[in-house]
């Protein structure tokens, strides 16, 4: 490869790397999320980093704050305390993956510079170079091998640029063994070697060395037959000791490669027929530049998220910084979430996410749904948008997302502020959807409404009861429920009102004019005190039946509800 | 005695001290306690979708009866729900056979055999309000006590089996037990206001209020709970407010205090 081309395609890709980190990194003080966030300036923001920062570092915190990089970051206990096989992984990935960036890629000035006499192919460098590619290898796979196991019956939530870079890191690992298998096979590289080193390429007077680099090398000689005469040999590691032996060590430490030589040996000819090395070569490059250049927009990128987010939180939790603060680490956190999906695997309502069919409710999927609102990408889809204020309505706050996630995320915040995106984008809880118009009106709705959309399926399992007139047809309007109320007692003054009352809710089901309930303040104030149905003398379960209403007016409003929008 | 200890949502997040001081009394009276994962009781999805409500809520029960106990919770909400979806499950077929259906797909099965029971009704109950009395040290004579009973526990009462839905007594009995007073209070039968916080906050609010005015004309000097959702919702409403205010003391936390149990063990 020429250095030109070489060094143009390095440049290019660093520079659009670096490009990409400044848009990325910027969005931790342009995204907002949540409606608090909006009355936040970016420069207020951008300040409120810097005071925070110089008073972390310049404080007692700064010990604080080196036990996170400690403790957090290279060790990644968050993560070992919740899955010891992810960890594992991770650990590999991370140090492998490390070892080959300063020992392989940046050799020339790193490893060189530090250990005297380094060649690529004098152990125990060539050994390192392919237990640390075989260390990545491992980890990926323990990774996607964990993701597997789990087998909740949920899809996990993922980006598809992300597996595009697991395959383009799997792509760069497998190039470069077989490229360096390759080298070990290849005559046409020794012939390469022996006429820079030897002035020679002439096969008969080579044939001592060759026969060396045949049984000892790997070298696939095609015109040699094994076993060697073993003077042959002798003479051969006479010359292999003055020309090669100070640059190259038996390639049988390579333990990955060596052994991919070995198979490679019968279709070596072709592959040297047809300049392996060299395509190899550019293939193996430019993937790395091509993941170079589009990192920051890779799940790589959590490289810089991860450890800027653990090192804020080690700084001060999350509720002691300044709104400015919180809004930025809110769109922090969307960068710093790896999608590991171990929130999905504690979440309480996680259940309710099966049978529900809803995906929504789940903490790593609401996080992309977070993401989509915040980038203005989530109201063009109507279904997503509206399945998403389900799961965030259903959301329990119970904090088990944010006790266990191993990147130490305040998430119990990023769905405060999104549910307040969410109603603030039109779609607030089924409570005060409903309440935005009269029950007559929803009740004409639904007339109007095209019956596919009104009658969507069976009521019997969602309201047995309001759907059984026996279960309210003993009602003698006695208002017994009606006076117990405490919803109607704290709503007898003007400014108060209620639509309807308990009695009159089961009156309304009693004359077979049960959508009039269904967006009535009395169904959706209800209190499931149970006042009503303990002291009911007819024995009607009148909270019970409010419940079904609910559910069933979220069901049937909501099929209309675009219609009444719309309209 | 030993059982599943069922938390719910709120009580780990926004309570600990709840947990702290049920942990410490029931230790004391020899329970053992067992930390399962459970889901959410299947409360939120009541509104939304009966199906989905009754299968989380089964199974939390299935997940009991894997491990062979019965649960107790410290919440009235989670009590009551898990207690509504026994009779769900019982009275209707249909649903029964919908909800095994899901459970079995992972896994699990539920016969039937989990008890639900309540802290206080384990107290009360199970341990006994003797046995109470006999390990309170230092007891809190004096101190006016107005119950909350809390809607979800006690009513409806063929449902929950509680107390007496018209009359209870077992709260009452209880704040004895520690040495306290307690208040009656015309209101202590009402909803505290908690589940209306936030599909209508002004009415809930004023639900609230009326609660803690009633105490406090009725002389009490705090208002004993023993539901995170009734106790956040006074605490919640009194620090917005500049109204007289009247403490809110868990109800474990009264009876550690009267056992002589170090505060910090009460998450006091």
């Amino acid at each position: 490869m020429s250095p030109a081309l070489f060094q143009t395609a390095l440049y290019a890709s660093l520079a659009l790397c670096s490009l990409g980190l400044v848009w990325r990194v910027s969005a931790w003080f342009r995204v907002r999320i949540g409606p608090d966030a909006r009355t936040v300036a970016l420069s207020q923001r951008v300040a409120a980093l810097l005071r925070g920062g110089a008073l972390a570092l310049f404080s007692r915190r700064v010990f604080q704050l080196a036990g996170a990089v400690f403790l957090d970051l290279l060790l990644q206990r968050r993560l070992f305390a919740n899955e010891k096989l992810r960890w594992l992984g991770h650990l590999l990935i991370l140090t492998g993956f490390t070892l080959l960036l300063l020992m392989h890629a940046l050799a020339a000035i790193v490893t060189a510079k530090l250990f005297q006499g380094y060649q690529p192919t004098l152990d125990p460098y060539l050994f390192l170079r392919n237990l640390s590619g075989a260390m990545v290898i491992t980890g990926v796979g323990l990774l996607l091998f964990g993701r597997w196991r789990r087998q909740t019956g949920l899809p996990q939530a993922r980006r598809p640029m992300d597996m595009a870079f697991v395959a383009l890191l799997g792509f760069v690992l497998v190039s470069g063994f077989l490229l360096e298998a390759h080298k070990i096979a290849s005559p046409r590289a020794f012939y390469r070697m022996s006429d820079q080193f030897i002035g020679s390429t002439d096969a008969g007077r080579l044939t001592p060395l060759r026969a060396v680099w045949a049984s000892e090398f790997g070298v696939a000689f095609d015109d040699l037959k094994l076993p060697i005469d073993p003077r042959l040999l002798e003479q051969g590691r006479e010359l292999h000791r003055s020309a090669c032996a100070s640059c190259h060590t038996k390639p049988v430490s390579a333990f990955v490669s060596y052994p991919m030589a070995r198979v490679l040996a019968p279709v070596t000819d072709l592959l040297d027929t047809g300049r392996a090395d060299a395509w190899l070569l550019y293939l193996h490059v430019f993937a790395c530049f091509l993941g170079l250049a589009v990192l920051p927009f890779t799940l790589m990128f959590h490289l810089v998220a991860v450890p800027i987010s653990l090192l804020v939180n080690a700084a001060a939790p999350n509720r002691d910084f300044s709104l400015a603060g919180r809004a930025s680490r809110r769109a922090l956190a969307l960068d710093a979430c790896v999608r590991c999906g171990i929130c999905d695997l504690h979440c309480s309502v996680a259940p309710l996410a099966r049978y529900l069919g809803n995906l929504g409710l789940l903490p790593a999927h609401k996080l992309q749904a977070t993401a989509a609102l915040a980038g203005g990408r989530l109201l063009g889809c109507e279904d997503v948008a509206l399945r998403a204020a389900d799961g965030a309505f259903l959301c329990t706050d119970c904090g088990r997302c944010t006790a266990h996630c191993p990147v130490g995320l305040d998430l119990e915040d990023l769905w405060e502020a999104g549910r307040g995106d969410l109603a603030a984008a039109g779609l607030p809880s089924p409570a005060q959807w409903v309440q935005a118009h009269p029950a007559l009106a929803w009740a004409e709705s639904l007339e109007r409404g095209p019956a596919e959309h009104v009658d969507s399926g069976p009521d019997d399992l969602l309201a047995p009861l309001s759907a059984d007139r026996r279960s309210f047809s003993r009602c003698v309007q006695c208002q017994t429920c009606t006076n117990v109320c405490p919803v109607v007692a704290h709503s007898m003054d003007s400014n108060h009102g209620i639509d309807l009352t308990p009695q009159k809710v089961m009156n309304l089901l009693r004359l077979g004019l049960r959508d009039l309930t269904l967006g009535s303040r009395m169904v959706w104030d209800c209190a499931t005190c149970y006042q009503c149905q303990e002291n009911c003398p007819a024995g009607v379960r009148v909270a019970d039946i409010m419940c079904e209403l609910r559910a069933l007016g979220v069901r049937r409003l909501g099929a209309v509800r675009s219609l009444r929008e719309s309209s | 005695m030993k059982y599943a200890l069922f938390l719910g949502c709120k009580i780990p997040s926004a309570l600990p001290a709840y947990e702290a001081s049920s942990r410490a009394v029931l230790a004391h009276f020899g329970v053992t306690l067992v930390d399962l994962e459970f889901n959410c009781c299947g409360y939120p999805a009541r509104n939304f979708n009966r199906y989905a409500f009754a299968a989380a809520a089964a199974r939390n029960l299935a997940l009991a009866e894997r491990a062979g106990l019965d649960i107790l919770t410290p919440c009235m909400c989670c009590f009551g729900t898990l207690r509504h979806a026994i009779r769900f499950l019982g009275e209707d077929a249909e649903l029964r056979s919908r909800v095994s259906e899901a459970l079995a797909a992972e896994g699990y099965a539920w016969s039937g055999k989990t008890e639900v029971e309540h802290l206080l009704t384990v107290l009360a109950r199970k341990i006994g309000v003797d046995s109470l009395a006999a390990a309170v040290r230092s007891p809190r004579t004096g101190l006016r006590v107005a119950a909350q009973y809390g809607c979800h526990a006690l009513r409806p009462g063929n449902v929950t089996r509680f107390d007496n839905p018209m009359a209870p007594t077992m709260f009452e009995t209880l704040i004895r037990a520690a040495g306290a007073t307690p208040v009656d209070w015309p209101r202590r039968l009402d909803c505290c206001g908690d589940p209306l916080h936030q599909a209508n906050t002004p009415l809930s609010g004023r639900m609230t209020r009326a609660k803690i005015a009633d105490a406090l004309e009725s002389g009490a000097e705090v208002i004993c709970t023993a539901c995170p959702h009734c106790h956040l919702r006074f605490d919640a409403v009194q620090a917005g407010s500049s109204d007289a205010s009247i403490r809110t003391l868990l109800y474990t936390q009264l009876l550690g205090l009267a056992m002589g149990l170090p505060a910090d063990f009460l998450g006091l």
